[in-house]
């Protein structure tokens, strides 16, 4: 980047706001492309300037919050500016007895959750990065974890958003009330865009009263034809757990004991049910009926917080002992998680890919982490017979984080359906010069 | 010509109106309009509040009266796939023997249609804890502006791509016509019990609106009606209300046993504190059904004793409903109308209805100024000029209250796209330019919310 260029964007932002030094913009690397600089705007009006910017100039900018979940993607066609959005960090506003809140897009999740949870609120998401991603790459992926079972996901409890564009303009959908048609409904094709339709600089969203108490129970339930009978049994039930999750036995051992010293046999349910001390009595004298008509025990896990936590963010937890996990994610109508689990099973043990997975088995989201990384043409096979797997169920399967070498072989998003084509015309209309992330998206978008 | 009118008002008749059974009719109607350059219009059973399907321009009304069959019903994924004409109810009645229901419960659910949900991204009483239309589509099947079909979203949910879906939902047939719907359906609660909370003061019911919703409890249901529709309602219904109190307001609490017993206990210990003079509690399947008739049913009830009525669909913060019924009540006397109100309380979804006689012109200009002040106060307050009856014709023009020019560009570009000859249900949704900040299409109709 010339030196010119660096001082149009420092005047926009302020000098202390871009970096241009090599090592800094390493840690902002996409797919191993490194960008030529970091802005890093304190205001909405210098990201809407920043963008504006890169629009004039075709830079292509990649807008990063916390950076948990920059892995997932196909790799970047060009990548001039990182967008650090990690100093937009304020409460805009805040009225908890409305249970809404409007904050910028920095904020952490952790900290967003101290702020609402001192109110006895709560936003029910338990996305990949945990406490450390931030509230605008959450609505960006649209992430949500096993909580999503009775909550929804991000797409359901955001009420409004304000958007900057590579216009250098600001658009507004929705508003700060928890029921509003007015308008084209934006923040929905905003969320889950990955950040290249624009750059959210505020989000206003729904929140929840925490239930009162909270259990935890876990089912060893042997086969996924067992797991596959209790949990339809759940889901006919009154129970409404508040999440539900399948572990394998690799996922099991490795979340409660990382040495692997005791290997847990057979596949675990996971349950979490939530609300006055009766309804947990009454949920957990139910849940045990089901458990000994399967002839399995039904266990009460205290302090289950940090293993659902683990759950929600396997592949990270694996990582320190596993390097570079890749992770798959099937999304299939909710009663295909275990025979989907079954065939992803029986694929991994011819290839000798070692596997740990847990599905939300209520919603049909399987995510699969592969455990010994050989970056091979098996690999490559695996993931497409996976993928076929997932559309004889009607579903279909994304890569969510794999080694940059892989994803020269692979698109992480799968084929798309006859609607790419408007999806690419929304596209240019938001963004004409194409310098939102360019080619991470689905179709090369 | 009855297709005329939706139940707001109509301007104009269409010059067509044709009943598609599948896709494919819906394909060569598509692009016979498209040969000879004629608007479009779709529509399901016509409750609409906001003139969204009336055909204002002329053109072909697409009506979707023969397209109502429930395609799949499959529930062991807990979906089915519709025609777009599917009555919203008889989905819920087809399924109700299993246990489960589609969630979405507009008042008009008898006869509005899916369809029509998806077009307005319709709510509905239940609304509260189970979000609206567009929290249980999966996926749509769309008939494009030159008779390209596409499906979007799926059968499940994380489709990959942009949310086509969530977009198209809620646009008023001005992006494309859906033909096939996918939704979720939902387990039916083990547990239902219905309150009904009796005020003798306007205030100390909305302000029990907040303090329900303090203590940690989602009601299903927190429904408020006023005096004046309450005794207009009782006296078409016979449901029950007291005919000399200020306001009453209706809850619902769903779901386990245990918890309905415990938040139901609660809440009446919420509206005691804040001077409730009576709770009763419904005893039976019969009593909660004629207390929700009531409400159901209480626009055709204020029809009975005034000629004409507007309805007003505004949204506010919950907490400010105690300061926005004030205002209300000094509208009416300011105007010198009658205003009723009926509405989802624990929403912030206001719906004033202002009763007025359309041949006195005078007293119809001031229901237009009375609307009109009432949803600027709205958006004063933080909120929005419409949550659940769509902006349509009638509200077109007050889009720039909430929304820059910018954004307004944004949205046009959008429609632009889909709707390039802007056939697609001419002149609604955005603004024309042409009376900024003025209600549209006139005061009429009847309908439900």
């Amino acid at each position: 980047m010339t030196l010119a260029v660096d001082s149009e964007l420092a005047a926009l932002v302020g000098s202390s706001h871009v970096l241009t030094d090599p090592a800094a913009c390493a840690g902002m690397s996409v797919d191993d492309k490194v960008p030529d600089c970091t802005v890093t705007p304190a205001k909405a009006e210098q990201v809407a300037a920043v963008l504006q910017y890169a629009g004039q100039h075709r830079r292509a900018v990649i807008a990063v919050g916390q950076g948990t979940k920059l892995s997932t993607g196909n790799p970047p066609q060009r990548y001039d500016i990182a967008l650090s959005l990690r100093k937009l960090n304020r409460v805009i506003h805040f009225e908890p007895a409305d249970l809404t809140i409007c904050v910028e897009p920095g904020m952490t999740f952790g900290e967003f959750q101290t702020l609402v949870g001192a109110q006895g609120l709560w936003l029910p998401l338990d996305p990949r990065g945990g406490a450390e991603a931030s509230i605008g790459g959450i609505i960006a992926a649209n992430t949500a974890g096993p909580l999503r079972q009775a909550f929804g996901g991000p797409r359901d409890m955001v009420l409004g958003l304000r958007i900057a564009t590579t216009e250098g303009k600001f658009a507004k959908t929705g508003g700060r009330v928890v029921k509003n048609v007015a308008g084209y409904d934006f923040g929905k094709l905003l969320t889950g865009s990955y950040g290249t339709l624009g750059v959210i600089v505020e989000a206003c969203l729904k929140l929840f009263p925490k239930p009162p108490e909270r259990a935890t129970f876990t089912m060893q339930a042997g086969t996924l034809g067992i797991a596959r009978d209790v949990r339809r049994s759940i889901l006919r039930s009154s129970l409404s757990p508040m999440r539900l999750a399948l572990l394998d036995s690799a996922a099991n051992t490795l979340l409660d004991n990382p040495r692997e010293s005791d290997a847990k046999p057979g596949v675990e349910l996971w349950i979490e049910v939530g609300g006055s001390h009766r309804v947990i009595e009454r949920c957990a004298f139910e849940l045990k009926q089901l458990a000994s008509g399967v002839g399995g025990v039904l266990v009460r896990r205290e302090g289950a917080e940090v293993a659902w936590g683990k759950i929600a963010d396997l592949a990270r937890w694996l990582r320190p002992k596993y390097g570079d996990v890749t992770v798959l994610k099937a999304a299939l109508p909710l009663a295909g998680s275990e025979e989907f689990l079954s065939r992803a099973q029986q694929e991994a043990e011819a290839e000798k890919i070692g596997l740990a997975s847990f599905a939300q088995v209520g919603v049909g989201i399987v995510h699969l982490c592969v455990l010994q990384e050989r970056r091979t043409p098996n690999l490559l096979g695996w993931t497409a017979r996976l993928r076929q797997a997932a559309a004889d169920l009607g579903g279909s399967l994304m890569i969510e984080h794999c080694p940059v070498e892989f994803k020269s072989g692979v698109d992480v998003w799968g084929a798309r359906g006859d609607d790419l084509e408007a999806m690419r015309k929304l596209k240019a209309a938001w963004d004409p010069h194409a310098v939102l992330a360019p080619g991470r998206f689905v179709g090369g978008i | 010509m009855l297709y005329e009118y939706d139940a707001l008002s109509s301007l104009r008749q269409p010059d067509a109106v044709v009943f598609p059974r599948t896709t494919e009719h819906v394909v060569k109607i598509v692009k016979a309009a498209l040969q000879h350059k004629l608007p479009l219009v779709a529509r399901g059973a016509g409750t609409g509040l906001s003139g969204g399907s009336v055909a204002t321009e002329g053109g072909i009304l697409v009506v979707f009266s023969r397209m109502k069959q429930i395609l799949e019903i499959d529930l062991e994924n807990q979906r089915a796939r519709v025609q777009p004409g599917v009555v919203n109810l008889d989905l819920s009645l087809a399924i109700a023997d299993e246990g489960y229901y589609y969630a979405p419960d507009p008042s008009s659910q008898k006869a509005c249609t899916i369809g029509g949900n998806v077009a307005e991204n319709s709510g509905g009483p239940h609304t509260l804890a189970y979000g609206v239309t567009t929290n249980h589509v999966l996926g749509l099947e769309v008939v494009l502006a030159n008779g390209e079909v596409i499906h979007t979203g799926g059968r499940h949910w994380d489709s990959p791509g942009y949310d086509l879906t969530g977009v198209f939902v809620g646009s008023e047939g001005t992006l494309g016509i859906v033909t096939e719907i996918t939704v979720r359906l939902s387990r039916k609660p083990e547990a239902v019990k219905t309150l009904l909370a009796v005020y003798n003061q306007v205030r100390d019911a909305t302000r029990t609106v907040a303090a329900i919703t303090a203590r940690g409890i989602t009601p299903a249901a927190l429904e408020m009606m006023d005096g004046f529709t309450l005794r207009a309602v009782e006296e078409a219904t016979h449901a029950g209300y007291p005919m000399d109190c200020a306001a009453v307001l209706l809850i619902e609490v769903e779901g386990l046993r245990e918890a309905v017993e415990e938040h139901a206990d609660e809440i009446e210990g919420v509206c005691l504190e804040n001077q409730a003079r009576d709770v009763r509690r419904a005893k039976s399947a019969e009593e909660r059904d004629l207390l929700w008739k009531g409400r159901k049913t209480a626009f055709g009830a204020l029809g009975r004793i005034s000629p004409n009525y507007y309805v007003q669909d505004g949204v506010i913060p919950r907490t400010r409903l105690p300061e926005m019924l004030d205002f209300i009540g000094g509208v009416e006397k300011k105007y010198q109308l009658h205003i009723g109100n009926i509405f989802h309380a624990g929403d912030g979804n206001l719906h004033p209805l202002i009763m007025y006689d359309a041949r006195d012109r005078d007293q119809t200009a001031r229901v237009e100024k009375a609307a009109k002040d009432i949803i600027v106060r709205c958006v004063e307050m933080g909120g929005s000029i419409t949550g659940e009856h769509g902006v349509g014709l009638e509200k077109s023009d007050l889009m720039p209250l909430i929304f820059s020019e910018d954004d307004l560009e944004l949205m046009s570009r959008v429609k632009n796209l889909f709707n390039p000859e802007g056939r697609l249900n001419p002149g609604k949704l955005l603004p024309t330019g042409k009376m900024c900040g003025e209600l549209r299409g006139g005061l009429a109709g009847g309908g439900q919310v």
